[in-house]
Parts: C-alpha cells; structure tokens; sequence
C-alpha cells in the first residue's frame, strides 16, 4: 500500500511540472515557429489520409491558413473524439479543428472559439428498401452508431431503436450493408456529401428531417479563451464567414453547400 | 534422434557440450515436418486467396479499382506504420527486460523487504490489463517535462514504450525468479565454499545458466508483446491500425474492411510466426534429459 502511495505521489508530481510553465501562448507560438493542430484522418472529406500519407480535407485547408496567418508551419496531429480534448488540455496540440461539437458540458474542459465555423445535424443512412419515413420507424430495430457521439443518447430516448455502436465508420458502413442492421445513425453533412459522391450508396437514402443542429467549433485551451490567442483565432474565423473562404473551401473539398455557411455569410456581410 | 546413438546418453548430460549436429529430414520430428515456416506460408497464402478472391471477383465486375490495388497502393503507408509497431515492440522489450532482470533478482534478495517490495511490484504490473497500463502513461506523463530549464519532450510514441514496458517487466521479472530458483541450491553453496560471494555467484555462476531457460519465454513475450502494439492505437499514437482505419475511410469501399484488416493480419503472421518457430527449436536445443 505504502509503495502505491509512493508512486500515486510521484505520478502528481510529474503531473505538477506539465502546468508549471504558462506564458503567453501565441508569442509560444511564434517563438516555436509553428502551430500543433489536432485534425482528424478518419473524416471523409473533412479531413483524411491519402495513400502517399499526407492528411488532406476542408480542416486541414484550415488548420493550413491559421498557420499561414501566423506566420508559422503547421504541424498536424490526428485525433480522435476520445482524446482530442486531453491531448489540448495537456498542451501536446494548440489548437482542435476535427469535427468538435460545440455544447455546455465541452465548454468548461476547452475553450470553443465563437462564432462556429461549421454545423452539422442527426440523420441516418439506410436502404431505400427499408422504406423508412419518420423517425419513429426506427424503434425497436437495430440501428449502426458510432461510440462515443454526442446524439446517441438523445435518439435513444426519444426513440427507442437497438442502437449497435462500432469503433470507425468502415466497421460501421459494413455492418449497414452486410444487413446487420436498418441504419447508420450519423452526421447529416457526411451523409449528404456521401449520397452525392459515391455509386456505391446508389440504392441508400436519407430519409429523415435533420435534427438536433450541432454547430461545430475550433477549440483553444480554456484558459487562453480570452487572452489574445483566443481573440485572434475567433477573429479568423469571422473572417473565414465573411470573406467566403470557408464556403469556397466547403466546394473545392466535394462537401454539399451548406446552409450554415450561406446564413454566416450572409448574416457578416 | 539417431545422431545420439553416437554418444552414449548420459545421466546429466548437457546439450552445450554436444558436438555440432548435422540435421536430417529424419531426425526431425513428424510434428516439426508439418508445421513449419513453409507450411505456414502456404496455409497463409491459400487462406488469403480464399478470403480475398470472392470480393477481388466482384471488384472486377465495378468499374472501381479492384482491391489489390487499392491494398497495394496503400502498402507504403501501411508499411511505415507497421515498422513503427516494430519499433514500439523493440524499444519496450529493450526497456521492459533490463527492468525485468533487475527486479527479477531483487525477488529473491535475501533481504525480506526488498525481496517483498520486489514482489509487490512485480504483482501489480503482471495482474494489471495492458490497456489500462497505457491508459494511465497516456494520461498521466506529460506531454513534456521542464527539469532545471531543460524541457524533455514525451511524444505518445515514447509514452506508449513506457505504458507497454511495464508488464514485460513484470512478466521478466517472474520469468528470472523461477530461472534462479531452478538452478539447484548446492551450487550456491557450492561457490561459497570456494570463497565466491553472494554478488560474484550471482553475476559469475547463477545468472549466466539462467540465459538458457530464460530466453524461450522471452521470445514467447516478444510476440505477444508485438501483436499487442495495436493496442497503442486507442491512446492515439499513429501505428497500422489506426493507419488501417484511416485508409479505410479515406477509400470509403464498405468490401474492402475484411480484405484491409486480413492484409495487416498477415504482415503481424510473417513478422511473429519465423519467432515463434525459432522459440520452439531453442526449447528443443535445451531441453535437458536428466
């Protein structure tokens, strides 16, 4: 017992010298020449993998201009929804572009640049055969999630479906076409730029209203929010709404237009 | 065993001291006639001709790319991430086993509590999930350390060494506990007649016969350990699953999950089934017929 006590205490010491040193971290930025961006690679065409390696997609077109607007290189680091937000709270990544949600419970671990630069929304994907209509077809049956998103819970309620939760959407698109199940329960945005882009999903459809809107956010450490760090990256990203980068970057990337950017857009001009 | 008939089989009497055998087909026992590295390869082939075959015919069919193409096309990727695997397993071997030996002697310390202290750790680490070992490395070392302004940094990689060396270590240490205790006991007393003490027995006597019955369960470890590394993916360190993962949506082919992950199954079949076979011939070679 003694001996893990021991380490316990050694453990929170090593612990205590990560938070020793805090200065300003946009001149940290500066000073180390580049900025640490967590991105994803498992989010068509949001951000991916080529095969020569090489991260690729509308995040990483805008983790790219952040830098370039620093004046810094960027160094892209993949993350995943589990530990995005420790690896920033740790201070391994600067900054999180992947995909992030904005809600109140993430709002008091990282801080969530305002305004949203994206949005998305709760649908599913599911055989024209199945000839599902309404959201209330789904109780009872089973029904393809992903671990750990934020709508899971909320569909469940509302409901009722048998939801089956896999680790990757590779698991979990096999699993809706072996049959395995009725639907995918996933992003709106995927799903639409999916149906666009691939013959393969020639006999799927979306049948349900969106729900749910999730606005999505780029994020800081909490404690640099309000400190200029904080303020420059919101100031980017209203001039991303404003100029139209990010709707431009939203076609060149294959993504639908989305109806969230044209109402920023036209809400900054 | 027909190049014995030459030696008279002796009570006591110890394979390093046999001559250099030539080995015949013969000599060989049935069991390692048929499951060889060969055997195994061509098992392995056939199994993935099998699996891959059906949705390679069906590829054809689509106008898109068929999947060994795509498999192909990504190899230079893949293979980057599994080396990184490789060198996970190295390094946390490397590290895992000088820990190993060192708390493996420390169990058998005629000193109680360093002997206890000993054991106590070596219990924790050997009966604690992997997963949760990194876990805690992943979430507890930060991500860099300021000792007396020089900053060290941990990248997840090094953490992910850490996280997985703990068990080889414990696993090590149990491993030297019992070669120690095998040796039998009149040697000890043997060398303190002669005046060595208890560190130039250990170090001069002990210790270097337990190389021999050690290394079998090491190398054992070593392919456990390597087949272990995708664990690391989850605590967000980039090797070839999460590479496989990565590819898989990136190429978004809902036929190519089996094939993709058959693929990776047979680069870890190639890299750990040659130290398996080699661990199985060492076994033989000290086998000791007393």
């Amino acid at each position: 017992m003694k001996r893990l006590m021991g380490a316990a205490a050694a453990i929170a010491m090593v612990a205590a010298f990560s938070t020793a040193a805090q200065a300003d971290k946009l001149d940290d930025i500066k000073a180390a020449g580049k900025i640490v961006v967590g991105v994803k690679q498992d989010y068509k065409p949001w951000g991916y993998l080529t095969s020569d390696g090489e991260l690729t997609g509308l995040e990483i077109d805008l983790a790219k201009d952040v830098a370039s607007r620093l004046g810094v290189e960027a160094e892209l680091v993949p993350v995943v929804a589990s530990n995005r937000m420790e690896f920033l709270q740790q201070g391994r990544i600067d900054l999180i572009i992947a995909t992030m949600g904005d809600n109140p419970e993430r709002r008091e671990v990282v801080g969530m640049i305002e305004p949203n630069y994206y949005a998305g929304g709760t649908n599913v994907i599911a055989p024209k055969a199945a000839g599902l209509k309404e959201w209330e077809d789904i109780r009872g049956k089973d029904v393809c999630a992903l671990q750990g998103s934020y709508y899971n819970k909320r569909v469940t309620q509302l409901y009722g479906p048998n939801l089956v939760a896999f680790a990757g959407i590779p698991e979990a698109t096999s699993a809706l076409t072996n049959g395995s199940c009725v639907a995918f329960l996933y992003d709106n945005t995927w799903i639409e730029s999916q149906l666009a882009s691939d013959p393969q999903w020639a006999d799927y459809e979306m049948p349900f209203v969106t729900e749910d809107p999730q606005a999505w956010s780029i994020a800081v450490p909490l404690e640099d929010l309000d400190q200029p760090y904080g303020q420059l990256m919101s100031e980017i990203v209203t001039d991303w709404h404003k100029t139209g980068y990010l709707i431009e970057r939203n076609a060149a990337n294959g993504i639908a237009p989305s109806p969230f950017l044209q109402e920023q857009h036209d809400k900054l001009q | 065993m027909k190049t014995l008939s030459n030696h008279a089989p002796v009570k006591g009497h110890l394979p390093v001291l046999l001559p250099v055998r030539r080995v015949l087909l013969s000599d060989i026992p049935l069991q390692d006639r048929l499951f060889n590295v060969w055997t195994a390869a061509a098992l392995l082939l056939a199994f993935v001709a099998a699996a891959v075959g059906p949705s390679f015919a069906q590829a054809e069919a689509a106008p898109a790319r068929s999947i060994a193409a795509i498999l192909l096309e990504w190899t230079p990727s893949l293979a980057l991430a599994f080396g990184f695997n490789v060198l996970i397993s190295i390094f946390a071997m490397a590290i895992g086993t000088v820990m190993g030996v060192g708390l493996g002697i420390l169990q058998v310390s005629p000193t109680a509590a360093v002997r206890k202290t000993a054991w106590v750790v070596t219990q924790f680490f050997r009966n604690s999930p992997w997963l949760v070992l990194l876990f805690y490395c992943i979430l507890l070392i930060p991500f860099k350390v300021s000792l007396f302004g020089v900053s060290v940094p941990f990248p997840g990689w090094i953490k992910a060494v850490i996280g997985l060396s703990l068990p080889v270590m414990a696993y090590m240490s149990e491993f030297m506990r019992g070669a120690i205790l095998s040796i039998p006991t009149g040697q000890w007393e043997s060398a303190s007649s002669l005046g060595f003490s208890r560190g130039q027995t250990m170090r001069e006597i002990i210790l270097p016969q337990t190389v021999k019955r050690v290394l079998p369960p090491w190398m054992n470890l070593y392919a456990v350990l390597t087949m272990a590394t995708p664990l690391v993916s989850i605590v967000g360190v980039n090797e070839v699953m999460s590479v496989t993962r990565a590819a898989l949506s990136a190429e978004g082919r809902v036929d190519l999950l089996i094939p993709m992950y058959l693929y990776i199954l047979c680069w870890f079949f190639i890299y750990c089934y040659p130290i398996s076979a080699l661990t199985s011939r060492l076994e033989r070679r000290f086998a000791v017929k007393l």
